[in-house]
């Protein structure tokens, strides 16, 4: 229903809106672009005296004015896939269990959790991982593996501190489970029932319409769920801080300490401002975390769109 | 009602003091009514009077809906649909469903028609290929899409959605088919298929569909219902219902007069 002003008339009340939002657009565009010139322009003079190698270079130490950022990269993509690794499964099941198997009343009590849980901030999580994941690993876990596993490289337990890459992981990992099982639950609610209802009616089973169905539709926002969890893991910082170990070292195994790009800027930014070419270098570190998490985000886009291309696009579903 | 030609071994589907209520709303009020084995039975009644409801009620699609209330009985061959000891995945099996908007799966052409045969277990890659054919062939689907089976079926335009929906009811063979507007989106020339499958499949099965076409309905139905606001104003033989209703009601909507 349209409200007509007489005075203003739509034509220029439509020009108006247009203009405040397009102001608004542009504000954005232009803070995302000031902000990816000042790093840029910080980090080159770092860019200009280690070039290519800086990505490859395993060694950071600043008094030498050595700086490669091997060790942090290693350290941000071992942490960030290995929380997705744990997180992404059991996310997907509660996501699916709250929206297909939870009983009625339990199941808006679980999601407000869940909701709650999203909101917690990291410093909270790291503090409860240096609580409970770190002794139970070290008393644990790495005790275990140490008696069994100690041949397989990947699993070798160098130091038996409770600390390192795995602690980061699994907390990280409980960062982002809410995140990406809410929001697969709430693709799942958004599959039209009309979709569920052909395939009950054929005599599927339920387990068969979510196979079939539901998981299908909600494909797109699950995904998107879960770029969201990655942007939060690549990014996370105060928790892995607490947690990681903290060493310039490139992991060889789940249970090697480490350092990520966010932590190590948290850690060291502070005192690098005093020689320009360290700030430098570390600025360029963050630069390579923003290109990561736009990476992601822009490969992760166009996986989707190809997928949704296909299979959505057309679809047309009313009342019935 | 023709109670006097209802005879037992005849009947496929029993409706016995039927309600449905959906909230506070009641939804089917007492609905009486049979479907006699190997018949087209077409439901008619204004838009909003229960039609899909009552539909939905056969093959017990509205168990999962929130609020939704039922009594009485539905006997199909002899066994009450809503008793304790039913398996409703095994009862719709035996029932193929069209519904009033199409709905493909998100899956290939192909896939959307061999969709029941996998889930009842059926391996054979030969068989299924070949029932996938012959049921597009039935549906008047094959020509159109035989070179790209493989595409996903929301590349096709309604009415080819719907004719797939056909042939993925039809695929298990079913003893059943309840079809919600089958027709609504199609063209004459499919339509005209469709109804030729109708009639021809009324051999096999026992056809209960929902129309908005009186004209259509006509041609088709041995038997035929009118319901106003959830009840059951007439039921009778397609010749009687037509040429000589009972009710003034009846014969004001076939009249077009709704
Ligand atoms: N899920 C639901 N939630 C709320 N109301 C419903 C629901 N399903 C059906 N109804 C109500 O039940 C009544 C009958 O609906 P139904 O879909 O059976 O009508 P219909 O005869 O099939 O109409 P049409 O010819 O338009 O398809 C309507 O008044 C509708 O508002
Ligand atoms: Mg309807």
């Amino acid at each position: 229903m349209k409200i007509s002003i007489p005075i203003l008339n739509l034509k220029y009340k439509d020009d108006l809106y247009r203009l405040i939002l397009s102001l608004f657009v542009l504000g954005i565009i232009a803070i995302f672009f000031v902000s990816v010139l000042v790093i840029a322009a910080y980090s080159y003079p770092a860019v200009i005296r280690y070039g290519a190698p800086f990505l490859w270079v395993k060694t950071w130490n600043p008094p030498m004015e050595i700086f490669g950022a091997l060790t942090f990269i290693a350290g941000t993509l071992f942490v960030t896939f290995l929380a997705l690794i744990f997180s992404v499964p059991l996310a997907l099941g509660i996501g699916v269990f709250l929206q297909e198997y939870c009983p009625f009343f339990l199941r808006s009590f679980l999601t407000v959790i869940i909701e709650m849980l999203a909101g917690i901030p990291s410093v909270v999580f790291g503090v409860w991982g240096v609580l409970t994941i770190v002794p139970w690993l070290r008393e644990s876990v790495e005790p275990f593996f140490n008696a069994y596993f100690s041949g397989i490289p990947f699993l070798k337990v160098e130091e038996n501190i409770g600390y390192g890459i795995l602690a980061a992981s699994i907390v990280v990992a409980f960062m982002i489970l809410p995140i990406i099982a809410s929001i697969t639950k709430d693709s799942l609610s958004a599959v039209p029932d009309l979709a569920k209802d052909g395939a009950l009616a054929m005599g599927a089973t339920r387990l068969d319409v979510i196979k079939n169905v539901s998981l299908p539709y909600a494909l797109s926002g699950i995904y998107g769920g879960i770029v969201l969890g990655f942007g939060r893991a690549v990014g996370e910082t105060i928790a892995v801080v607490l947690l990681i170990g903290n060493q310039a070292i490139v992991p060889k195994s789940l249970f090697s300490v480490g350092y990520t790009i966010s932590s190590v800027l948290a850690n060291t930014f502070t005192f690098a401002v005093i020689s320009p070419i360290y700030a430098s270098a570390e600025v360029e570190l963050a630069l390579i975390l923003l290109v990561i998490s736009l990476l992601v985000n822009i490969i992760g886009r166009n996986i989707l769109n190809s997928v949704i291309g296909g299979r959505l696009s057309r679809s047309q579903f009313g009342g019935g | 009602m023709a109670e006097e030609k209802k005879k037992d071994y005849e009947i496929k589907v029993d409706v016995k003091n039927l309600n449905f209520y959906y909230g506070k709303q009641h939804l089917l009020k007492n609905v009486n009514l049979f479907f006699k084995k190997n018949s087209v039975c077409t439901l008619l009644g204004p838009s909003g009077c229960g039609k899909s409801t009552f539909l939905r009620t056969l093959n017990r699609m509205n168990d999962y809906t929130e609020g939704a209330r039922l009594t009485g009985e539905v006997i199909i061959d002899g066994q009450n649909i809503y008793g304790k000891s039913v398996d409703v995945v095994e009862l719709r099996r035996n029932i193929g469903m069209v519904f009033q908007n199409p709905n493909p799966f998100p899956k290939s052409i192909f896939e959307n028609v061999a969709f029941g045969l996998r889930i009842h277990g059926i391996k054979n890659k030969e068989f299924i290929v070949e029932r996938v054919e012959k049921c597009l062939k039935y549906a008047g689907l094959y020509d159109e899409v035989k070179d790209k089976l493989a595409k996903p079926a929301f590349s096709l335009s309604g009415g080819q959605q719907q004719r797939l929906c056909i042939a993925r009811a039809i695929a298990t063979n079913p003893s059943i088919l309840l079809m919600d507007e089958p027709t609504a989106y199609l063209d004459p020339v499919s339509t005209s298929i469709i109804l030729d499958l109708i009639t021809t499949f009324k051999k096999y099965y026992t056809i209960i569909i929902v129309s908005h076409n009186i004209q259509q309905a006509g041609r088709i139905s041995d038997y035929s219902g009118f319901f106003l606001d959830g009840e059951l104003i007439e039921f009778d033989e397609a010749g009687n219902f037509f040429l000589r209703p009972k009710d003034k009601r009846t014969e004001n909507f076939i009249t077009s007069r709704y």
